[in-house]
């Protein structure tokens, strides 16, 4: 069993509206480990970026546990010490408004910098230029551009030097490939990856794109509705899904190439959209879509339930009587 | 399907530039491409890359200033579009063409009911052909539209403001509104780019059903090209403002010519799980100074002197633009 890095047990965040209480994440529980990269799929709505929001500490948690190598860290960042903030790292899907606007490539790269004390104010520049030179955007050409002068993907790779000035060891990736072109992404991605082995970076990869994370994740979670549906190794979760969701957003993906369609579960026919989360439906929160549902699924709501040797999954199907 | 049927639009070297303050943007840069009767057409390209000026020449609703068009036709059944007269392009936009854009709420008018806007449309287009329709005649039309987009309760969304409605519906709406009377060419512009997986499928096999029923030619818009795979016969591939490849969307992507539909196709994610290429280098050129010769010629691994001087044509036969496939050059 390798190190465990981070474990979310049982992860409730509420937001309190006007119109009801809106359960953005009811009940996550997973563990991600060094090195790995662990993919939290799910459409808009899910509650996969309020999950991340958390473990970096943007909300404090409803209820539930967050521990980080041992340490319980289930409150907002400005009750974490600061040797806990430089371990964890985000970078957002946007990075035309997660960069400051009005401040150069150096000056962005140098908050960090400053913030954590990672070095001295005489070093502070040639770290930047370090940064600059392990997202491979040559310093000399990018230290004084502000953000607008910079492409999506440009601007993209100083968001990721930003968040690893610090050498953090558990890095949230939101989206970060989902505004740009595939080309882009390509390059984003294979970035991503060299850091990763180079610096034994731990990743939390959110995304809404499955082809994506079948070429990147070590395993998949995949999110409905505020709760885990299923959660497997990466070549598990592709080659036998078993939740009726999963197998609905397999096959959704477009595809190019026969031999990718071939890889696709039965066409399953999509149906209906996400409900609204203010007013989940009673029992398992997929029932009205789902194509395999019987008749104890709009009372009962499953739990995650181990199948087979570290493939979970939600649903009244693979579970016994209660 | 054939292909030497005969073509509902043609657009022939069209060139489009922006006048910008710090100059003239060089956009289009002479395309050329065509649509038959029936026919579904795909053209893809990145984000910049003209799609969507190519999608608003056809429909003459470029802004001129700072628009400029500096040569080409858009023939639209032998007619160019871009030398009608007002009262022309209205008449073809009422009564043969329709759009569907990215973003639904930006489409629909916040202030009217869904129900306002679509019998409006109806409303519109009875007038150009000098029918007379009745309240009734109009609602029920409408509302057959929207039932036919898949819409669940379409009574009721007649009278909902855009704003009650979730993506995947307004999107629906927008489709209801494109296709509520007969039309002859669709152009979808990233119509489902905004939607999650789940609900870009089900609009797109709606899509699929309500063109082939209505045999009408459609201009698939988009950046994704699973997306063009499943849904068109044949496909333009396009890279800074020129179109650089073209040919049946199942032949070209098994076997690509030009070295940035490659490229393109390397990058993007298989399921299959064969791991990420490296990307395309570089990025889209500035249009105030695009590249000479070829404009993908400074992201390309295959550049030869001839590339920045000469401009490859598209041709006929190989339907790829670049020198590489050019016997006489090499």
């Amino acid at each position: 069993m390798k190190d465990v890095v981070l474990e979310v047990v049982d992860l409730k965040k509420y937001f309190p509206t006007k119109r009801g209480t809106v359960k953005a994440v009811d009940g996550v529980s997973f563990t991600v480990q060094a090195g790995e990269t662990l993919g939290l799929v799910g459409e808009s709505g899910s509650g996969k970026t309020t999950t991340a929001h958390c473990i970096i500490g943007l909300y404090p948690p409803t209820s539930g546990e967050l521990r980080f190598k041992g340490q319980d860290i289930s409150r907002g960042f400005e009750r974490r010490p600061l040797s806990l903030r430089r371990e964890i790292r985000i970078v957002f899907q946007d990075p035309g408004s997660s960069l400051n606007p009005k401040r150069h490539v150096a000056q962005i790269l140098s908050v960090p910098l400053k913030v954590h004390r990672i070095v001295g104010r005489g070093e502070r520049l040639s770290k930047v230029r370090e940064l600059l030179e392990m997202v491979e955007l040559p310093p000399d050409d990018y230290l004084y551009k502000t953000p607008r002068a910079l492409g999506g993907g440009e601007m993209q790779m100083v968001a990721i030097a930003r968040a690893l000035a610090t050498s953090p060891s558990l890095v949230v990736l939101d989206e970060p490939t989902s505004a740009l072109d595939v080309s882009v992404q390509a390059k984003i991605i294979s970035l991503l990856l060299r850091l990763q082995s180079e610096l034994g970076l731990t990743y939390l990869f959110i995304t809404h794109d499955l082809s994506l994370m079948r070429n990147v994740a070590s395993r998949v979670a995949i999110m409905y509705l505020g709760k885990l549906a299923e959660i497997a190794p990466t070549l598990k979760f592709f080659r036998s899904p078993l939740h009726p969701y999963t197998k609905m957003l397999l096959s959704s993906v477009p595809v190019v190439s026969p031999e990718e369609r071939a890889l696709k579960p039965e066409k399953v026919v999509s149906r209906g959209e996400i409900p609204s989360p203010v007013n989940v439906p009673p029992g398992c929160s997929f029932h009205l879509r789902c194509p395999e549902k019987g008749e104890a699924c709009s009372q009962l709501d499953p739990t995650l339930q181990e199948i087979e040797e570290d493939h979970f999954v939600r649903c009244l199907q693979f579970q016994g009587p209660p | 399907m054939e292909r030497n049927m005969e073509s509902l639009v043609q657009v022939k070297g069209l060139s489009v530039g922006f006048r910008v303050f710090e100059g003239l943007l060089r956009v289009l840069d002479g395309i050329s491409l065509r649509i038959g009767q029936g026919e579904r057409v795909g053209l893809v390209g990145e984000t910049g890359c003209g799609k969507t000026t190519t999608v608003k020449s056809i429909l003459k609703v470029l802004p001129q200033p700072p628009a400029v068009i500096f040569g080409g036709e858009v023939l639209f059944r032998g007619k160019d579009v871009l030398r009608m007269g007002r009262r022309a392009v209205h008449q073809l936009r009422r009564s043969s063409v329709a759009a569907i854009f990215q973003d639904p709420l930006q489409a629909l008018n916040p202030v009217f009911t869904v129900g306002t806007q679509l019998s409006d449309i109806v409303r519109d287009w009875a007038a150009g052909t000098g029918k007379r329709l009745s309240k009734k005649e109009i609602f029920r039309r409408c509302v057959e539209a929207l039932a036919q987009t898949g819409m669940p309760d379409p009574e009721r969304i007649m009278t909902c403001y855009p704003i009650q409605l979730s993506g995947g519906m307004r999107q629906r709406v927008c489709i209801a509104e494109a296709l509520v009377r007969p039309v002859e060419l669709l152009l979808a512009d990233e119509p489902t780019t905004n939607l999650d997986v789940t609900i870009q499928d089900q609009i797109l096999r709606k899509l699929d059903e309500l063109v082939e029923e209505k045999g009408m030619s459609i201009l698939l818009i988009t950046h994704s090209l699973g997306v063009v795979m499943d849904l068109t016969e044949r496909v333009y591939i396009m890279y800074a403002g020129t179109i650089v490849e073209e040919g049946k969307t199942e032949e070209l992507f098994t076997n690509p010519k030009h070295p940035y539909t490659q490229g393109l196709l390397k990058s993007i994610p298989k399921l299959t799980g064969e791991g990420i290429s490296q990307g395309i280098p570089g990025r889209i050129p500035n249009y105030l100074h695009p590249p000479s010769g070829c404009r993908f010629h400074p992201r390309c691994e295959h550049v030869m002197p001839i590339c920045t001087q000469q401009k490859p044509p598209l041709t006929e036969s190989e339907g790829v633009a670049c020198h590489l496939y050019r016997g006489d050059v090499r």
